[in-house]
C-alpha cells in the first residue's frame, strides 16, 4: 500500500516509516507540516495518509484541518490525545475511510496494521478513548442505558469500527451470539438494521455523537 | 422621593455643618492642650475615634443621596499609646474627616439656605390662592402685592410657581448631589488609601496564588511519581528480565507484551495528567472550541454562549475553562441538574457564568471551588458561588479585561 506520513517529530516519523516499510507497505512521502502533506497527497495520490494532529507552524489542529481539506481521500489521524469534537469533525461528511487513533496504539502492531488496512479500504476506525468519551456523553441516554453490559461492550467495539468476526475474536463469542447482540442493540437504539459494514459504524457513531 | 431625600439631606446638613464646626474647633483646642500633657495620646485617640464614627454617619448620609456605597478609607492600626496615635495621625483619612466637617459648615449653610428658600418660595407661589383665601388680613411682599388682590393674579402666581417647580426641584437635587460628591471625595478612600488597600489585596491574592501553585506542583509531582514514572520503571524491569531470559534462550514474547502494556498505561496516565494541567483542545481551538467540547461531552443539555471577538490571554482562558469544567462537573455529579447554561461575555470584565437547575448546596470552601477561587484571584478576578440548599447553583467568575 502506498502511504504518505505527516508527522513533525522526527523520532516518531522514522518509527512509523520503519514499521510500515517493515510490514510490506511503501511510504511514498514522509513530511513535517500540513502544507507539504496537502501537496504530497495531491501529487502522489497515496492509498492512505497518516497524519499527526499537531503540526507546525502553530502546533494546534493543523492535521485535522489538512485532513478535512483532503477528504474524501482516506486519512488516518494519529494524536497524542483524542478529542471527541475532532472525531465528530472527521466523521461529519459521513463517507468513511477515516481513522482517529492515539499514537500509543501504534505499539499494538497487529491492531494498528489492521486499522491501516481498514481505513484504506474505506472503513472507519475510532480509538477506544473516543468511544469512552462518547459513552460519557450518553450517560443519561435512555437507549444506551437500556443496553446490557455485554451489549454495551459490543456497541463499543462496533463504534470502534470492528467487523463481526473481529468482535467475535475480541470477546471470545460465537458469531451467532454477536449477531444477536447487534440486532438487540440496533433495536434498542432505534437504528435501522444494517449489514456488517461501514454504514453500520457510521450510523452508530452518528447516534452517539447526536 | 429623590427630591424629598435631597432636600432632607441639605436641610440637615445646615445643622450638621454647624455642629461639625463647633465639634472640630473644640476638639482641636482640646487636642492642642492635650498634646503638651501626658493625656495627649488618649485624648487624640478618643477624639479621632469619635471623628470616625461621625464621619461614618456622614458617609452613610452622602451614600443615601448618591445611592452608592462610599467605602471606608481607614487602615487598621496596631500598638497603643503614642505609637497608635502616630499611626492614626499618619493616615490621611484622619485629617480628611476633619476637613470635611470644616467644609460642611459653609457648604451646608449656603446650599441649605439656597435649597430651603427656593423650595419655600415656589411652594408659596403655588399655594398663593389658598393662602389669600385662608388669611385675608395678609401682608404680602411688595413684589406680589398687586397680584395678591385679585383671583386671576393669584392664579397667575400659582402658574408661575408650577413653571418654576421643575427647575427648583432640579436645583435641589443638583445641590444635594454636589455636596454628597464632595463628601464622597473627602470621606472615601483617597488615592493613598486606595493604593494601600490594593497593595494589601494583591499581597493576599499573590500569597494564595503562590500556595496554590506550590500545591499544584506537589500534586503533579506525586501524580508523576506514582503514575507514569512507576509504570515506566516497571516496564524497564520487565525488559531487563526479558533481556536475561533471552540470553538464556528462553522465549520472551510474553515479557515484551507486558512491557508494552506497562508503557501504554504510562502514556494514558500522562495524558490524563496533561488534561488537568492544560487541556490540549484549549490550545488548539481557543476558549470557544474548548467550552463547546466540554458542553458536548456533558451528559445533560448545556446551552452555551461565548461572545468573544478576541482571544483572551492564555491564563484567563485556562482559568475560565476550569471554572466551566468544575461547574459542569459539579452540576452533573453533586447537584443532579438536568440543564445548564454557560455564558462568557466581554466587554467590561470578562464574565463567565455557569448556572444549573440542580439541588444547590455547593460548598464554596470545598477543595474544588476553593482551588478555583485561588486560580481566579491570582488573575485579579473574582469568583462568586451562589448555591443555596435546594438550588440552583450559579458560578460567576470575572476577570479584569486588561490582565
Amino acid at each position: 500500500m502506498r502511504i504518505v506520513i505527516a508527522e513533525d517529530l522526527v523520532l516518531l516519523r522514522d518509527g512509523l516509516v520503519s514499521i510500515l516499510t517493515g510490514t510490506g507497505h511503501e511510504v511514498v512521502a514522509a513530511v513535517g507540516d500540513a502544507e507539504s502533506l496537502v501537496r504530497a497527497v495531491t501529487d502522489l495520490r497515496p492509498d492512505l495518509s497518516i497524519v499527526d494532529v499537531r503540526l507546525p507552524p502553530t502546533f494546534r489542529d493543523e492535521g485535522i484541518r489538512a485532513a478535512l481539506r483532503l477528504r474524501p481521500d482516506p486519512i488516518l489521524i494519529l494524536s497524542q490525545y483524542v478529542e471527541r469534537t475532532y472525531a465528530a469533525d472527521l466523521l461529519a461528511d459521513g463517507r468513511g475511510a477515516v481513522g482517529y487513533l492515539l499514537k500509543d496504539r501504534v505499539t499494538a502492531l497487529d491492531d494498528f496494521l489492521d486499522a491501516v488496512e481498514r481505513v484504506a479500504a474505506g472503513g472507519t476506525v475510532m480509538d477506544p478513548e473516543v468511544i469512552q468519551q462518547l459513552f460519557a456523553r450518553n450517560a443519561r441516554n435512555r437507549g444506551v442505558n437500556a443496553l446490557t453490559p455485554r451489549e454495551r461492550e459490543v456497541l463499543g467495539l462496533v463504534a470502534q469500527g470492528l467487523s463481526n468476526s473481529a468482535i467475535c475474536a475480541a470477546l471470545v463469542l460465537a458469531p451467532p451470539s454477536v449477531e444477536k447482540h447487534i440486532g438487540n442493540i440496533f433495536a434498542k437504539l432505534g437504528l435501522p438494521a444494517s449489514e456488517d459494514g461501514h454504514r453500520r459504524v457510521l450510523a452508530v457513531l452518528a447516534y452517539l455523537n447526536g | 422621593m429623590r427630591n424629598v431625600k435631597a432636600l432632607a439631606y441639605l436641610v440637615t446638613s445646615m445643622v450638621a455643618g454647624g455642629a461639625g464646626l463647633i465639634w472640630t474647633l473644640a476638639t482641636s483646642l482640646l487636642m492642642a492642650v492635650g498634646a503638651v500633657t501626658a493625656l495627649g495620646a488618649p485624648v487624640f485617640l478618643a477624639v479621632t475615634w469619635l471623628d470616625r464614627r461621625l464621619a461614618t454617619a456622614e458617609r452613610h448620609r452622602a451614600a443615601w443621596v448618591l445611592r452608592q456605597r462610599i467605602p471606608d478609607p481607614y487602615l487598621p492600626t496596631t500598638g497603643s499609646g503614642w505609637a497608635r496615635a502616630a499611626a492614626v495621625a499618619a493616615q490621611p483619612a484622619t485629617w480628611r474627616d476633619m476637613a470635611w466637617f470644616l467644609v460642611l459648615f459653609p457648604l451646608g449653610l449656603v446650599f441649605g439656605i439656597a435649597a430651603t428658600v427656593a423650595t419655600a418660595v415656589t411652594a408659596a407661589l403655588i399655594l398663593a390662592p389658598a393662602w389669600a383665601w385662608s388669611v385675608p388680613e395678609r401682608r404680602a411682599h411688595p413684589l406680589v402685592r398687586q397680584a395678591m388682590g385679585t383671583l386671576p393674579g393669584e392664579l397667575l402666581l400659582t402658574a408661575a410657581g408650577l413653571l418654576a417647580a421643575p427647575l427648583v426641584l432640579w436645583l435641589v437635587r443638583r445641590l444635594a448631589a454636589t455636596q454628597a460628591r464632595v463628601a464622597a471625595a473627602l470621606l472615601g478612600p483617597g488615592e493613598h488609601g486606595r493604593l494601600v488597600q490594593r497593595a494589601r489585596q494583591l499581597a493576599e491574592t499573590r500569597a494564595r496564588a503562590v500556595d496554590a501553585q506550590a500545591a499544584e506542583l506537589r500534586r503533579i509531582e506525586r501524580d508523576l511519581h506514582d503514575g507514569a514514572q512507576a509504570r515506566i520503571v516497571a516496564a524497564g524491569m520487565t525488559l531487563a528480565l526479558a533481556e536475561r531470559r533471552a540470553r538464556d534462550g528462553v522465549p520472551v514474547v510474553e515479557d515484551m507484551a507486558t512491557a508494552r502494556r506497562q508503557l501504554d498505561a504510562a502514556l494514558a496516565e500522562l495524558r490524563r495528567l496533561v488534561r488537568g494541567i492544560h487541556p490540549p483542545i484549549l490550545t488548539d481551538r481557543g476558549l470557544d472550541g474548548a467550552l463547546n467540547a466540554l458542553a458536548a461531552d456533558c451528559p445533560m443539555p448545556v446551552e452555551i454562549t461565548v461572545d468573544l471577538p478576541v482571544r483572551l490571554p492564555p491564563a484567563v482562558e485556562s482559568a475560565a475553562y476550569f471554572v466551566v469544567a468544575e461547574g459542569l462537573a459539579n452540576a452533573v455529579k453533586h447537584a443532579a441538574a438536568t440543564t445548564c447554561t454557560v455564558t462568557v461575555t466581554i466587554p467590561g470584565p470578562v464574565r463567565v457564568l455557569v448556572s444549573d437547575d440542580g439541588a444547590g448546596g455547593a460548598d464554596p470552601a470545598g477543595a474544588g471551588l476553593d482551588g478555583l477561587r485561588r486560580r481566579v484571584e491570582a488573575l485579579d478576578g473574582t469568583l462568586i458561588v451562589a448555591s443555596p440548599a435546594g438550588g440552583p447553583t450559579q458560578l460567576t467568575a470575572e476577570f479584569p479585561c486588561a490582565s
